[in-house]
């Protein structure tokens, strides 16, 4: 945002004095004794192209578009397209509206108006890289790095540009000078996600636990935090962290889902069905959250309800061979051995890796009396890899 | 035997073009026999006698160029129109699909109420899966032209009353005549404005106090678009004598002016005189499916089923209703009843077929859905059944197969965009992007109407980075699909891109 209110303050009688000179000349500027008590010096005596940058600066800022584009229309028309604030400004609207190419070439004007605004060089690599276009978006962050090192928010993209380009090395690098210049929590969460990338949940859990130290009050991170280290098995900790991502927000969907499941580990199925009852609420098509319920009142022992609800996540994500294999536990558990048989080979098909799933399905062909021929051969297959 | 006796009796025996056929003979002997003209008038009309009760058929230029609905903006809940994606009760869309207007899937397809009331001309004229559009251009083109010329294919000798020769006064003086020649002009000439006449005189004739001439107007009114003046002519007619009919045309007035709180107050106000019509009934329950309260509309159809257990229309909305409620061994009984019912086509073999698969009945689903194919009548029909199939060997595991099912839904129907979506998503699974992405954006072109394509457009552009087109995506699938989590939370982020600096 600094750099918008510097540009927005030019307009400012401070710098007027240097222009005097030119501008005295001109007689029809008055216009902007409205905003302004008139004494002594006139004001036509500000540069002409940055004259209502203020109140281009004070309408973009209250998101008042529509204002804003017309005033900017009139001061390109005024200067013949030379006022570098005014072609900027409207550069980031039209991005905020959507229209990125059109930005992209504001930008552009911009800069062959001014090369030495970094702003302005950051804006356009920025409009690349919404694109899509990575490779030039970090060509045009290098251009802005050189006209202004030590940003974090230049490093910070770049590491983002590297990461789409899959340079994993460059952007762990970028990234990480990024956050020794200025501990922002979204560095910390591209550099966690390269992380994840490359498989490395140890690293991923630190950086995580390095941004909630600086940010401890974000239900994301510490979600997140909570989830890694859930996926490492500490359980405490994670609770820890999944408890107190609950207590900044207490409807954020993934959080009580996490917990849930954790709860629901410990056999406390009453409280976890509570807990999914809030997030059912936000969000009613969620497969996970529809198999955890299924699994719960399993637990509890109502098996058709459970069934319900598995049916209703696998309605909902068909891939999941997790629920799936749940229905055939569900079904086995029931003494159905033909739809156990059936929701089980299923999961097979959908993901053959597994050897438990062919376990249970030897379990439900044995006891489907068939000739135990069938399921030795179906052990067989699980326990070659 | 006397020509006229014999005459009478094939009329009562509803043989009419024999009936026809006698009097003429008796006319060309004698033209000034009343008797047989009267008869000749009246088993002309019932040839093609239509019951105006039912729903008609709404047209594109009714669609689109409707300017008897009072508000553009209606309030919520009180406009049939309802802007797509305002699923207020009942299911979401993630659970249940929609068709093209936005609005739940109905378990029974019925003209007038299945398209909604399109936005734009592109919405009215476009058509979910297929490539032609299934409005008619105007519903006069429909089936009263139809019989407007038919009547002149029967008469060899000229037409049998010139309309344009005959003294509407001197008719409209005998009640009993003038009755019957206007129901001969309006359903078999199809006159409406000559009938519209003759129903003026006559009610003017009587010092009006007919009721049944009032409905007549209000049908002529109706028919040529003045809703308004129907309105009245019923609401007048009401007030000497009440019949269901009048009921039923005043809610048919009200859809059209897009009141549909109006039209049930006066089916509920029928329902009082005439307790448990079931006609009276089902149009309720259809404003209720109308206005997305899929709830009330199952508890309305319920009542109807009680009353009679052979309404296909009931039967099979309550069992789309259990079947996108989690309950497909209910619906499965429903769908069971509809085949002894008589209904015997592709559509009920592959709901059949589903329920009995979601029930877990394997052996069932497949010789429903097999049956199903075998009695699809035409391509679209052949798509919808394999686009199915599709879905059931995706449930069983087998991917590829449900690949070559998707497939052969395109290969029958090259714009089903279900199908387009689901293959996408199979090839994006299989790491193939860009075939995907075509896929993905051939479904969100054909049909609009569906959130999914665009949301795995969106999701897919985001994962190669392109955020402007992910953008753009999200923006639409939220437009059709305003509650959904996943469009919301990409929103949120792709904003976040968007504002930094």
């Amino acid at each position: 945002m600094s750099d918008i209110a510097d540009t927005g303050r030019e307009g400012e009688p401070d710098r007027s004095g240097e222009r005097k000179s030119s501008s005295s000349g001109s007689s029809g500027v008055p216009k902007m004794a409205e905003g302004r008590i008139v004494r002594g010096t006139r004001p036509h005596d500000i540069a002409v192209h940055e004259r209502k940058n203020w109140l281009i600066h004070l309408h973009y800022i209250r998101k008042d578009f529509e204002t804003c584009k017309v005033l900017i229309g009139e001061m390109l028309q005024e200067t013949e397209g030379m006022c570098e604030y005014a072609i900027y400004v409207l550069g980031l609207i039209k991005r905020q509206e959507g229209e990125i190419s059109d930005s992209l070439e504001l930008f552009q004007r911009a800069v062959t108006l001014n090369p030495n605004s970094s702003a302005a060089v950051k804006q356009v690599a920025r409009s690349l890289f919404l694109l899509g276009r990575h490779k030039s978006a970090l060509e045009a962050y290098n251009e802005a790095l050189s006209l202004s090192p030590q940003e974090w928010e230049i490093l910070h993209n770049m590491g983002v540009c590297c990461i789409y380009l899959k340079d994993y090395d460059q952007a762990v690098e970028r990234l990480s000078e990024a956050v020794s210049l200025s501990p922002q929590s979204q560095s910390y969460v591209q550099l966690g996600r390269v992380h994840l990338l490359r498989g490395d949940l140890h690293k991923a859990t630190e950086v995580y636990k390095t941004a909630v130290d600086h940010n401890p009050d974000s239900p994301e991170l510490l979600t997140t935090l909570g989830l890694l280290y859930m996926e490492l098995g500490e359980t405490k900790k994670a609770f820890e962290a999944l408890g107190s991502a609950l207590t900044f927000d207490p409807s954020n969907a993934r959080a009580i889902l996490a917990a849930g499941a954790m709860i629901q580990d410990h056999g406390d199925y009453d409280v976890a069905l509570s807990k999914y009852r809030v997030a059912a609420a936000v969000s009613p098509e969620s497969p996970q959250l529809w198999n955890n319920i299924g699994m719960c009142l399993y637990g509890k022992g109502k098996h058709v309800a459970a069934i319900s609800c598995l049916k209703r996540a696998t309605y909902l994500a068909p891939f999941e061979w997790k629920i799936l294999y749940n229905l055939g536990l569900v079904h086995l558990s029931l003494h159905h051995f033909a739809s156990a048989y059936h929701f089980l080979r299923a999961a097979v098909g959908l993901y053959p890796q597994s050897g438990q799933l062919f376990m249970l399905l030897a379990v439900a062909l044995a006891h489907w009396r068939m000739t135990m021929r069938i399921p030795c051969k179906v052990i067989r297959t699980a326990l070659t890899p | 035997m006397d020509p006229l006796y014999m005459a009478n009796s094939l009329f009562r025996r509803r043989r009419f073009e024999d009936c026809v056929q006698v009097c003429t003979e008796i006319l060309e002997a004698n033209p000034y026999d009343q008797a047989a003209w009267f008869l000749k008038l009246r088993s002309l009309t019932e040839q093609t006698y239509v019951d105006e009760v039912d729903m008609d058929e709404e047209g594109i230029a009714e669609a689109f160029l409707d300017d008897t609905a009072i508000a553009d903006v209606a309030r919520p809940g009180t406009s049939l129109k309802g802007p797509p994606g305002t699923t207020s009760r009942g299911l979401s869309q993630g659970i249940r699909p929609v068709s093209q207007s936005g609005r739940p899937l109905s378990g029974f397809v019925r003209p007038g109420t299945q398209g909604g009331r399109p936005g734009t001309m592109e919405q009215a004229l476009r058509t979910a899966r297929t490539a032609m559009t299934a409005r008619p251009v105007t519903s006069a083109s429909g089936r009263h032209v139809r019989l407007g010329t038919a009547s002149m294919l029967t008469e060899p000798g000229g037409p049998f009353v010139d309309v344009s020769k005959l003294n509407m006064s001197k008719y409209s003086q005998r009640p009993a005549l003038a009755k019957a020649l206007f129901e001969y002009l309006f359903h078999h000439e199809n006159n409406v404005r000559a009938a519209l006449d003759l129903a003026a005189l006559a009610t003017e004739a009587c010092q009006f106090g007919d009721w049944w001439w009032k409905i007549q107007l209000g049908k002529c009114y109706y028919r040529l678009g003045m809703y308004r003046d129907a309105e009245s002519q019923f609401k007048s007619s009401l007030k000497h004598f009440s019949t269901i009919d009048m009921f039923l045309y005043l809610g048919k007035v009200y859809v059209k002016l897009d009141q549909p709180l109006s039209a049930l107050d006066y089916y509920k106000r029928g329902l009082e005189k005439f307790p448990n019509n079931t006609s009276l009934l089902i149009a309720i329950a259809r404003i209720h499916e109308g206005l997305n309260d899929l709830d009330s509309a199952v508890e309305y159809y319920r009542q109807v089923l009680k009353y009679d257990s052979t309404c296909v229309e009931a039967i099979a909305c309550i069992g789309t209703h259990h079947f996108y409620n989690d309950q497909p061994e209910i619906a499965l009984r429903f769908y069971r009843r509809l085949l002894q019912v008589g209904v015997y086509n592709a559509e009920l073999f592959t709901n059949l077929g589903l329920c009995c698969f979601y029930a877990q009945q394997y052996d069932m689903a497949i010789s429903c859905l097999l049956r199903g194919l075998q009695l699809s009548p035409n391509d679209d029909n052949t798509a919808d059944v394999w686009y199915n199939i599709g879905h059931i060997t995706l449930a069983v595991g087998s991917v590829s197969l449900a690949y070559q099912c998707f497939k052969l839904a395109l290969t029958s129907n090259n714009s089903h965009a279900e199908a387009y979506n689901n293959l996408g998503v199979i090839e994006w699974r299989r790491g193939r992007g860009e075939q995907a992405m075509t896929c993905f954006q051939s479904s969100a072109s054909i049909s609009p109407h569906l959130y999914q394509p665009h949301y795995n457009l969106a999701a897919a552009s985001e994962k190669t980075g392109n955020l402007h087109s992910s953008y753009s995506c999200v923006k639409k699938s939220l437009e059709v699909f305003p509650e959904h989590l996943d469009s919301a939370e990409l929103m949120k982020q792709l904003q976040q891109h968007f504002a930094a600096l």
